[in-house]
């Protein structure tokens, strides 16, 4: 090399540097001022962002709502969001980055992966993640950390009280069978759900249930017609189906053509709220779903109602699902715990959200200090087609009390559960 | 013949470009906060993904769609080997590096031994997506949720050791085994084996005619490149302390190809100066949801339609345009 080219490499290699180091978002220093950060990690592309615009848009009103109101101990709060894709390592790239530009308080989440990947990241950089609808029980149990917390419905909970509605409304239906998908929020559902079945089908009807296998359904894929055909080989009175977002619309949809769910008495869906129903209006097969939130149930809850006109304001939907609701109830519990522990550093965060009663849209709710579990009532409604403007209505519902349903703590232990 | 700058020239000046490389990567946890160390250290491993997709397409002419299946193999035999079977860190990653090297052995003696050119990509990518399947309906390996929660254990030698879980001390062992995976690639590229290679990729024939032993050679080199890859994986699995489906899915393999591309194929340190671009293009465009992938798309094509030598090559014609130019570089042909 001659001396003037090593002159040239020099000279662009120092204004590489210099033009690198001047990169907005190099956030050399740790400590946070200005507004309050809270990161928000949630899908915002794929599949899941159906779910992920939901708990975006609840955050951000939480987060109008706390500023308008003179913010948290007089700062505003700021969100810095992120895609994570419903991906863990995206999730767990974005989350780093927080971290590592001093952002310890974080919301999101809706995949169980995702969730059970953050854990040692939030435990080694010393955050606190709030999940907005992630069904992985092991948080609260053989993967239990303090630095993570659900302040929405508890997956035990959810699928036992899905489970004792089944043997209340239909003691006629016992032989069950799944659509799970094949990754660790459809298999933990899936063994919730059969666990309260073998529960309170024998206590409240006197019979036992026939669980048949259920049907697996491959994950990232868009063509379901396999597994459906397999369905359709098995001889089941009931369904529950554990596919959700995007995911659960295509299956849906697919499920339509061969006339799959028409072949249920009863057909109980784990957790999509009203997306399935919107996607296929007055094409919907009657089904029961879970709701974290439902508003017109709700009404007369102030904070409830200023929330749907918020949502309305914002989004021109009147009907906010309940990843919205989570996501909005996760600021108000961040909020809350620091104000009560006057700072934003982790371990008062943490020590204060652990047995916060807080007030939220669906109610006074209380955050267990053994696992970090909110206490929640479990919405459930029957959804059926019909000639309105939205394509289906509200035919029930039911609100079934946490406290009944909810497994006793016991973190670091496995939970164990009945199998057929 | 006009040699091309991949040749083993140069040796002094590229080990003078490690060593400010190593300098800089082991200055990053001073400058640089704990989010942007770890895209560093995802850099260092991009990098020799990069580059030993390089020894095989720029070197020898050999393109493999499927590189991610070898990736795969080396975090995931990694995660296995520290978090299942509570093996130490050096023994878990020589054996990831041997399991992408017997990996690529296998695959490379049926597929080149059947195809060349294109159909040997395909083939490699068919390969890639069974080994994606595999993985994503495997108990053992988690299915599709992946291993999560990965240690990163404690690094010892004989009497010394190194707690890897501590502060960014991962970063530092990810450098320095990066560092030494460049210089091992740089010096198969420098040596007989090396310039038989590229005598391969400017024709085969003729190659073959001087002795050299060609589909031999292309075994050995696509072995050496599963092996090397596989030992870049192995660093991921403790860095992201999770391994899932994805690190095999096709999309995977794209991501060398595209280091390559962007940097310049025909030159050593195309990949690495590729991976080093892509991710900053990633990290600038991350708050963009929903255009970040248009944009990195739309700038890829910008480079392949405007910069087909990559940015290298641009680098090298505003060089060289003062002067005779002495080595004019060859793009490979796969």
């Amino acid at each position: 090399m001659n001396p003037a080219n090593r002159r040239d490499i020099l000279k662009y290699g120092a204004a590489a540097a210099a033009s690198t180091l001047s990169l907005p978002g190099l956030n050399l220093a740790h400590a946070q001022a200005g507004p309050l950060k809270i990161g928000l990690i949630t899908p915002l592309s794929g599949p899941q962002e159906f779910i992920g615009s939901y708990v975006k848009n609840g955050a951000e009103i939480a987060v109008d709502q706390i500023n308008k109101a003179g913010g948290i101990q007089g700062r505003q709060v700021a969100l810095e969001i992120r895609d994570d894709k419903a991906n863990p390592a995206a999730a767990l790239a974005a989350a780093r980055e927080l971290l590592g530009a001093g952002i310890n308080l974080h919301t999101g989440g809706i995949s169980s992966a995702v969730v059970l990947a953050l854990i040692p990241v939030m435990q080694q950089e010393n955050g606190v993640f709030m999940t907005c609808g992630a069904g992985t029980e092991k948080m609260n149990h053989e993967n239990y950390s303090p630095n993570l917390f659900r302040p929405g419905d508890a997956p035990d909970a959810r699928g036992r009280a899905q489970a004792r509605l089944m043997a209340e409304k239909y003691p006629q239906i016992t032989r069950w069978t799944g659509l799970i998908p094949d990754h660790e929020y459809g298999r933990t559902m899936w063994s919730i759900f059969v666990d309260g079945l073998l529960e309170f089908y024998p206590a409240l009807t006197g019979k036992k249930p026939e669980i048949l296998d259920p049907i697996l359904l491959p994950y990232g894929v868009s063509d379901y017609r396999n597994s459906i055909t397999q369905a359709l080989r098995q001889q089941a009175d009931g369904v529950y189906n554990a596919t959700y977002g995007g995911d659960a619309i295509t299956m849906f949809q697919q499920a339509r053509g061969f006339g799959l769910m028409q072949r249920y008495k009863v057909v109980c869906d784990a957790a999509n709220e009203f997306l399935v129903a919107r996607g296929m209006k007055q094409q919907l097969p009657p089904h029961w779903t879970g709701m974290h939130y439902y508003a017109e149930a709700n009404k007369g809850n102030a904070m409830s109602d200023r929330f749907v006109a918020d949502y309305l304001a914002k989004t021109k939907d009147p009907e906010p699902l309940g990843w919205a609701a989570e996501a909005h109830a996760s600021i108000y519990a961040l909020a809350k715990a620091i104000e009560k522990g006057k700072s934003t550093d982790t371990k008062s965060v943490i020590a204060n959200l652990k047995g916060l009663t807080w007030d939220t849209v669906t109610g006074s709710r209380t955050l267990r200090a053994e696992d970090n579990q909110a206490i929640k009532d479990v919405e459930l409604v029957y959804i059926e087609p019909a000639a309105t403007d939205k394509g289906y209505r509200v035919a029930q519902y039911q609100k079934v009390e946490g406290k009944s349903v909810l497994l006793p703590a016991s973190p670091g232990k496995k939970l164990v559960l009945r199998t057929a | 013949m006009q040699a091309s700058l991949f040749v083993g020239s140069h040796l002094r000046r590229d080990l003078l470009i490690l060593l400010a490389l190593a300098a800089v990567g082991l200055l990053v946890p001073h400058l640089l906060n704990r989010g942007l160390i770890f895209i560093a250290g995802m850099v260092w491993i991009n990098a020799v993904f990069g580059l030993s997709f390089n020894l095989l397409f720029g070197t020898s002419g050999v393109l493999s769609f499927g590189q991610a299946m070898f990736y795969a193999a080396g975090a995931y035999a990694t995660a296995v080997f520290t978090q299942q079977l509570g093996w130490p860190l050096v023994p878990s990653l020589l054996i990831a590096a041997i399991a992408g090297g017997l990996l690529a052995g296998c695959i490379g003696f049926v597929a080149l031994r059947r195809s060349e050119g294109v159909y040997f990509s395909i083939l490699t990518l068919a390969f890639a997506e069974l080994v994606h399947l595999l993985v994503a309906n495997t108990g053992f390996l988690g299915k599709n949720d992946g291993l999560s929660a990965l240690p990163r254990p404690r690094f010892s030698l004989g009497g010394w050791g190194w707690d890897l879980s501590r502060g960014d001390t991962f970063y530092y062992f990810i450098v320095l085994v990066s560092v030494a995976l460049i210089a091992l690639l740089r010096w198969v590229t420098g040596t007989g084996f090396g310039r038989a290679l590229q005598a391969i990729r400017q024709d085969p024939e003729r190659a073959e005619f001087l002795g050299i032993p060609v589909q031999r050679h292309r075994w050995m080199v696509f072995t050496l490149a599963g092996a090397t890859t596989a030992a870049a994986g192995s660093l991921v699995a403790p860095w992201a302390q999770i391994v899932t489906p994805e690190l095999a899915h096709w999309s995977q393999s794209t991501n060398p190809i595209l280091y390559t591309l962007l940097g310049g194929s025909a030159y050593f340190w195309g990949p690495v100066l590729g991976a080093i671009a892509l991710s900053t293009v990633f990290y600038v465009t991350r708050t963009l949801v929903g255009l970040s992938d248009l944009v990195t798309g739309l700038l890829l094509l910008l480079v392949v339609l405007a910069l087909p030598g990559g940015m290298l090559g641009v680098l090298s014609r505003w060089t060289t345009r003062s002067r005779p130019a002495h080595h004019k570089p060859q793009e490979p042909r796969p």
